[in-house]
This record gives structure tokens, sequence and C-alpha cells, in this order.
């Protein structure tokens, strides 16, 4: 049995419009006008149990909103969702004893307390026996390596610190599926290295589902197997990390400098950057080979250096983003 | 589950309110020196009123004075829930809350109860001291009067913060629901806060007894600074529990209606 299934599913959010002036605002306290915004369009996927999947998407493209109704938190506009064979927002009691959810926006730790009392608290929350709770918790702090902070003051804490705790506080009650949305969202390089390994040990020792949505490219390419991408409130790409990495196969990065200014003159192929001795190229081996490529490159001139580089993951999503069908209406 | 670890959840989250509230004394020391600096004010106004006079609606000065510093025990430890719940509406922040496993309208009473405790047990301490300073000796009343005013603070307590979150509740559909918290303050300050509810007139008095309002300040202080008898007392606390009762309600049928349209900022 699949632990989530999405089919279909949109959410439309209705805002008031508030129009500019004192006689517009006078106007619309008597006939308001509301602008509908379609946040998802139909969005259908399956995650197996104990899969790692990374969903994806530019600002606005329906991530959280698709999280927060898997999670029970918002209620669908139409279409049909099950987490571990439970309808979110209809059960969404019964539901929260199996899934833990951490929003890197929105912190589940009391910011002027401990993390050990949150702890306490979440521990009760999910009626875990208080003798079962202490186990719990101290293989977290271990594991977490968050021992000196358990009784610090959480707005005491560094974000990653928060972060780590967080991440340990969602776990107390050993969810079968874990979300996470935008976990690493300002943390800096060191604090998000340590996040990502956090959550490779969830996926590998706890066989939990997890479900990250992420702006950060690099938090999918080290934890996640798949990758879900959804732009302007539809799956737009649905494949194995390694399928998309594939896709940088036919996409080089030429870097080349030489020792005098050279005319990079070469048939079918200009430079995306150049200067009178440097240059650099984006070469599409489905159209050019590369070989024949390279070999007019090193026929230009005295060779300095020469880079070949695939395109980054980072890129290919880019790619990806800008290519995508359904742009609003 | 055992009910045992049903209920645990709820005294967890008083006692985390509890300690929560506890963080800062600057904060806490401050309320309460609004709170002594109010009651002081009032008891010199009364003091002035009175001249010439020894009772005013069955209530002697020192009766009075007792009355203002027991009304206002509630007024400042339960009277101010109302923004930060409207708020969280608002911004949608309260759907994070939903996606647990616990009842929504028990859970933030829970959390309420335990932050207005802690105020309530500073104003408590405080109130008596003043009083003692400024009125005198505490009235008479029987030895079960202390029980029956505790009761009777933890009811009113119950009861104000539930019309709050029923009030801000209405943010479901209203986008500005201010307006109601500010004629419900008002209402509450004339009926029974600032002045006992025999000073209203007999019109009023009447209209008042089928509202909450003198349930949410008048009731305790009533039973401390002129106790009523025991079938009146106990009639009074009744009262109250039946308007918790129908507040817990109010409340339970308006957050399932509003839950349908929560919507949260930035998706």
């Amino acid at each position: 049995m699949p632990a989530i299934t999405v089919d279909q599913l949109t959410k439309t959010f209705r805002t008031k419009v508030r129009p500019e002036g004192l006689g517009s605002s006078l106007r619309s306290l008597i006939a308001p006008e509301y602008r509908s915004v379609e946040a998802v369009r139909g969005v259908s996927f399956e995650v197996d149990e104990g899969e790692v999947v990374a969903f994806l998407g530019p600002n606005g493209a329906g991530k959280s909103t698709t999280i927060k109704m898997l999670t029970g938190i918002l209620r669908p506009g139409s279409g049909r969702a099950s987490v571990l064979g439970l309808d979110p927002s209809r059960q969404r009691t019964a539901l929260a004893r199996s899934i833990g959810a951490v929003f890197g926006q929105r912190s589940q730790l009391w910011f002027h307390l401990p993390p050990a009392d949150s702890f306490r608290l979440l521990g009760a929350v999910y009626e875990i026996e208080p003798r079962i709770l202490a186990l719990r918790k101290a293989e977290l702090v271990e594991r977490f390596g968050i021992a000196d902070y358990m009784d610090v003051p959480v707005r005491k804490l560094s974000l990653g610190e928060r972060v780590r705790c967080e991440i340990a506080a969602s776990l107390l009650h050993e969810p079968r599926v874990l979300f996470l949305d935008e976990p690493t969202i300002g943390l800096d390089i060191v604090a998000r290295r340590e996040v990502r390994a956090l959550l490779s040990e969830i996926a590998s020792r706890d066989k939990a589902t997890v479900f990250v949505t992420s702006h950060d490219v690099g938090d999918i390419e080290r934890v996640c197997k798949r990758a879900i991408i959804i732009h302007h409130g539809i799956v737009v790409v649905d494949e194995p990390m390694k399928e998309l990495r594939h896709r940088s196969l036919s996409r080089k990065f030429i870097g080349v400098k030489y020792a005098e200014p050279v005319d990079f003159d070469i048939p079918g192929l200009a430079p995306v950057k150049r200067t009178p001795t440097a240059a650099s190229f984006v070469v599409d081996t489905e159209r050019l080979r590369l070989e024949e490529v390279l070999r007019a490159l090193v026929g230009l001139g005295e060779l300095e250096d020469l880079t070949v580089e695939d395109e980054s993951l980072e890129e290919i999503i880019s790619r990806i983003y800008g290519s995508a069908p359904g742009d609003r209406p | 589950m055992s009910l045992r670890l049903k209920a645990r959840k709820y005294g967890v989250a008083a006692l985390a309110s509890m300690r929560n509230r506890t963080a800062y004394m600057g904060s806490l020391l401050g309320d309460a020196l609004s709170y002594a600096l109010f009651v002081f004010v009032f008891s010199r106004v009364w003091t002035a009123a009175y001249a010439g006079r020894d009772e005013i609606a069955g209530y002697g000065l020192q009766q009075m004075i007792w009355y203002f510093i027991v009304a206002e025990i509630p007024a400042f430890g339960f009277g101010r829930f109302f923004s930060t719940l409207a708020e969280d509406i608002k911004s949608g922040q309260v759907a994070y809350l939903t996606a647990r496993p616990y009842g929504f309208v028990g859970y933030g009473y829970a959390q309420g109860m335990g932050k207005a405790a802690v105020d309530c047990a500073i104003y408590v301490a405080l109130g008596l001291a003043l009083g003692l300073v400024l009125a005198g000796p505490v009235p008479s009343g029987p030895p079960l009067r202390a029980a029956a005013v505790l009761a009777s603070l933890a009811a009113a307590g119950s009861i104000q913060y539930l019309l709050q979150l029923a009030l801000a509740m209405t943010a479901f559909w209203a986008e500005e629901n201010s307006a109601f918290f500010w004629i419900y303050q008002k209402l509450k300050l004339i009926v029974g806060t600032l002045l006992p509810i025999e000073f209203l007139p007999e019109a009023a008095r009447r209209i008042a007894a089928w509202t909450p309002f003198p349930s949410l300040s008048y009731a305790p202080a009533r039973l401390f600074a002129a106790w009523p008898g025991d079938g009146a007392a106990l009639a009074l606390i009744g009262t109250q529990l039946a308007w918790a009762s129908i507040a817990v309600l109010a409340c339970q049928a308006i957050y399932a209606l509003g839950r349908a349209r929560l919507t949260v900022n930035g998706g």
C-alpha cells in the first residue's frame, strides 16, 4: 500500500482585493471584490512506504499548500488525498498520531522554554507513557547531538541548533511518515550539511517515509531518491533522482581561456559569455558532437585552460521551471 | 489509549504555559504594578463617592473596596486572550495547532488557564495585601467562603477565556472583528467589574441577569465582599457553570464551522 496517495488534488484561495484610493475602499465595504488564486490545480502522485521524496518548486508553486493538505492543516478544494490509508482532512486526529511534521517557518518548540519542556509536552500530546518517552528522548538527544541545548531556552539557540531540536521533537512519537517543509530555510552551509546528514539517517535508520519540500537542491541531491517538481500548481516532473541527473548528460558547460585574443567564430556554437581571450559555451550534445566542439576550440589558438562540466542539478531544475507548461491564466 | 494519558496532555500543556509565563519576571511585575495602581486609584474614587454615606445599594465602603479588588482579579488575570487568539486565526497560524491529536478548544483552554493561574495567584496575594491596607479587615463570611470564591474565580476565568475565543473565532468570517471585543469589554466593565450589578437600574439588572456578564467578575467579588447566603452562593456558582457549558458548546460549534474556512498565509 502506498504511504501517500494524491489524486487530482486542488486548492483555491479566495482573497479580498483592496483597491487603491478612499472611494474604492468605501465601495469595497458595500460590494467587496474577491480574487481567486489557484494554488494547487490537480496534483496527482503516489509515494511508497520508506521512500524519500523531494517535493520541489519555485515560490508560489503550491508545495506548502500541498503539504498542508496532506497533514490535515488545510482542506482540499477537490480531489482526494490519503496518507497511511487515512483522509487527512476528515481523520486529522488519527493521522496526527502516525505522522510527524516540521515546518521551517513555524516552530513547535516553546520560544521562552528549553527544548526539554517542549519534548515533555509533545510526548504528552502524543500520549506516550512517561517511561517510554524518557527512553525515546534520551535516544534522540544522543543521535541528534543536542544534549547541550536541552536546558537552554529556545530563544537562545542558533537556528541550526533549533532545527535539530525541531526534527528530533517531530520523531518522538515514531511517525511512519515525516513531512518536512523547507527544513533548511535560513540555515548556513554548516548547519544545512548537519541537517541533511540527519535526514539521511532518519531515512535509513527509522525506515520512515520522508516527504521534503525545499528550495535547496543540495537537500534533495544528498537525501532524496525521487523528485516531484511542481510548478504553477501542477506536477511537471516526477522521476527518480538518477533520471533527473541523467538530464544533465545532454548538456555540457565548456570554459576556455587562450594565451592571445581569438575569434570565437564556430558554426552552430555561440558563446554564452566571452572576453577577447576567454569564453564559455553551453553545448547540447544531442545536436553537436562534443568531440567536434572540443577539436574546434583547440584549433582556435594556444589554450591556457579548458574545463568541461555537467549541468548542475540546480540548473536542470531551473530549466524545468523555465520551460514548465501551465502558466497562470 | 488510556483516559489518564488523554487527560495528561492538557495538564502538561497548562504546566508548560505556567512555566512560560514565569520566564520574564519583569512582565509579571509590570502587570502586578498596573493592578495595584488601578486598585489604589479606584479605592480613592470610592472613598470620595461614599463621603457622608454609610452604604450604596447595600454595600458599605469597606465592602465596596474589597469588591473592586476581587472583581479586578478575573478582569486582569483572564481578560487579555482575544488579541493573540484573533491574530493567530487571521494569520492562519492557528492551522498548525489543528494538526495534532488534541481538542483545539480544550488545549487552548489548558494553555490559557495555565498562564492565567500564575497571574491570578499574584493578584490574589497582592489584592489581599492591598485590601488590608486600603479597606481594612476582610468582610465577614462563613468558612467555606474561600473555597467558593476560588471556585467562582476559576469559573469566571473559564467563561472569560471561552467567550474571548468565541469572539476571536469570528475572524474566520469577519476580516476585522476587534469591534466585537470592544463591545464585550465595555459591557463586562459596566456589568459587574467596575460596579456591582446592584448599582444598575432595575431594568438593566433584569436584562443583565440573562447574560453571562454577571458571571465574569460580579460572582466571585460578591461572594467575597458580601456573602449572599449559602443558597444564593450556590446559585451564583451554578449559573457560572451553566454559562461555562454554553460557552464550551458555542466554541466547539464555531470552531467546527470556521475550520473549513482556514487559510494559511504563504500557502
